[in-house]
Parts: C-alpha cells; structure tokens; sequence
C-alpha cells in the first residue's frame, strides 16, 4: 500500500505472524518468514502501539498529537506515511475492505 | 569417550550432552559412529531421558508428524518432543550442522541458545565475543590463554537460577583446539570490531540485541518460535553487560575488556 493509498479513515492491523517486544521504549520486530529485524523509533513505536484493527489512523493521528503537544496535521502526515511504510514491508495489514 | 550402548543387533547408540541438553543417538553404520565417538569425546553423556536422535535408520521416517523440520542440502531433520529423526546424514559434519540445528530447537524451552559468538574464560567468568564470520572471533581466542577457550565459533548461551552462563561447545571454527565441556556465569558480551587500537564502548541492551541476531542461530519460521526467542534474547541483552569492542589483533585487546 502506498501513501496515496493511506488516508484519515484506514485502519490497520498488526500482521499477526510477528514476534515483537519493546526494549528501551522502543519496539523490535521480527518477522520469522525472513528472520528480518525492523526496530522503530520511540515516536514510531507509539504509533504501532495504537494500532489495533479498529482505529482509524486520523483517530490515532488525534491522540498522538494531544500526548506530544504537536500539530495534528503534522502527526497526521507522519502516521500516514509510517503506516504505508510498515504496510510495504507487510507489518502492518490493511483492513479488510480498505483501500 | 562417549558411552557406546549395543542396543540391537543394527544399531548402537552414542550418548552426549552439550549445554545440559542430553541426547542419545542412535548409529545405523559403524563410520559415522566412529566419527562422531571422536567428535564428541569430550562432550559425553549418559543414558537418561534426553533427546532419542535416530540417524539413517533404514526403516524410514515414523508416521508421526513432527513438531519441527528441516532440510539441509538433501539431509533432512524431524523432531517431535523428545524425539528426533536425521535422514540422508552422509558424514559427521552434516550431523554436526544436525545436531545444531536441533539444539536451538531443544534449548529453546530451557531459555537457552546459539549464538555465532567465542567464550573465552578468564578469572572464573565467560567472556562472549560475538561477530558473523570474518569479524575475529578466531583471533580473539588464539590471542587467549592455552586452555581458556570454550570455543570460537559457536557458543551456548543459557539462563539459570543464577543467572547466564555460557556453554562449552563441539562446535569449532578455525581455532580447532578440541571442545571444552564446562560452562561459566557470563562477564559480558563484546561484539566485534576490528581497529587500529582497542577501544571499549558501552552497549544500550537494543544495540546489542541488533548485533547478536544476525548472529543467532535459529531454523524456525514458526511465529510462537520466534517470540519465544525474542523473549529470551531481549531478556538477555537487558540482563548481561554489552560492549562494542574495538581492537587490534594483539593479545593486548584483554586490557581494556578485563584486567
């Protein structure tokens, strides 16, 4: 999925075949099928933290920005991007139904 | 030497243990039982309840569907709890590369694993020097002490009541100086870099869990697999000290990792 892909109303989920844990606030994943170690920054990890299979990403974006005092455009962007980013490296996995 | 057991009029069997994990493999042609008596004489079990290993048993593979498999350039490797079953073995180092793979599997449980890493003893503690090949985990241990090494290839990593310790090996690279079967709380870990002096640099635990994976030995694509292993890895680089170890090849390296 690419960012022209993501927008407000997506939501995602975790793949389920990952092992991950977060270590020095920071989340480590696995992905066994190639043995590839992703590691996500702490802004990152918030955000993967928030993905739940229900939520929105502009919904994720809204607590994100009120948690970190920042723009809610700005996060917006940022979660947009992030969530196309890990989708293409199929860590994350679109909704069934999204775009 | 290991214990030799007749066991039937076809088939002897051998008992070893590495790291605490015992097992008893069970020979079908007298060559490669010689070779592997040689192999691991110093790593000799007894026979208990470990791993039951059945190498090129001319029945065949059992029916039962195992919990782990593998293949590795046309041998093939099955294990089901404490059951283990090589096919197409042809010499004692595609067994040895068996016997590894079936050990990250086995120590699994145990809060144990492989790691492409030396042990070298000093002063009555481990110190792990991790690195993928080429990075001079051979030449730290022939900078070591006659008698100090563990091993400078593959080393066994497992967490007990009293924290980790590190595992003598049969598993040699370069060095090649015999295995040493005793193991020894852990120090520290240092991964390798080689340099023009020797430097040590303090490891946050996510910097050293990205330098040990690569170094990881581990065969299975299983997700729960994979968890549990992350688990023990990230309790690991949270509990034992980690350094980036800049050095030169000189014996003088030991300076700045113990005095």
């Amino acid at each position: 999925m690419t960012v022209s892909q993501v927008n407000s109303s997506s939501i995602f989920r975790r793949n389920p075949k990952l092992a991950w844990r977060e270590i020095d606030g920071e989340v480590v994943i696995i992905s066994p099928d190639d043995s590839i170690l992703h590691e996500l920054n702490e802004t990152a990890s918030a955000v993967w933290h928030r993905i739940d299979g229900e939520s929105g990403l502009g919904d994720i974006a809204k607590s994100l920005a009120e948690d970190y005092g920042a723009p809610i455009e700005t996060v917006r962007a940022d979660v947009e991007e992030l969530a196309a980013d890990l989708s293409a490296k199929n860590l994350l996995l679109a909704r069934e139904g999204e775009a | 030497m290991g214990r030799v057991q007749k066991i039937s009029a076809d088939a002897r069997s051998l008992y070893i243990s590495i790291g605490n994990v015992s097992m008893s493999l069970r020979f079908f042609e007298e060559r490669l039982l010689r070779s592997a008596q040689a192999r691991y004489r110093d790593f000799s079990g007894s026979p208990c309840d470990g791993i039951r290993v059945t190498l090129n048993d001319p029945a065949g593979f059992s029916a039962a569907s195992p919990r782990f498999e593998y293949r590795l350039r046309g041998s093939h490797l099955r294990f089901s709890k404490r059951r283990a079953e090589f096919r197409n073995v042809p010499h004692e180092y595609a067994l040895d590369s068996l016997i590894r793979i079936l050990l990250t599997v086995a120590l699994l449980p145990k809060d144990g694993f492989l790691l492409h890493a030396a042990s070298i003893v000093r002063n009555g503690k481990a110190y792990v020097f991790v690195g993928r090949s080429g990075a001079g985990k051979s030449t730290v241990a022939s900078l070591s002490p006659v008698g100090t090494v563990l091993t400078d290839e593959i080393s066994l990593l497992r967490r007990t009541e009293r924290g980790w310790r590190a595992y003598g090996t049969p598993f040699w690279g370069e060095f090649r100086a015999g295995g040493h079967n005793a193991s020894y709380p852990v120090a520290g870990i240092y991964s390798l870099a080689q340099a023009a002096e020797n430097r040590l640099e303090a490891s946050q635990p996510k910097d050293l869990l990205r330098a040990m994976l690569p170094c990881v030995l581990f065969f299975s694509s299983d997700t729960g697999a994979n968890r549990a292993l992350l688990d023990v890895l990230t309790s690991f680089s949270q509990t034992v000290a980690g350094f980036r170890l800049h050095f030169k090849k000189e014996a003088s390296f030991w300076e700045v990792v113990a005095r």
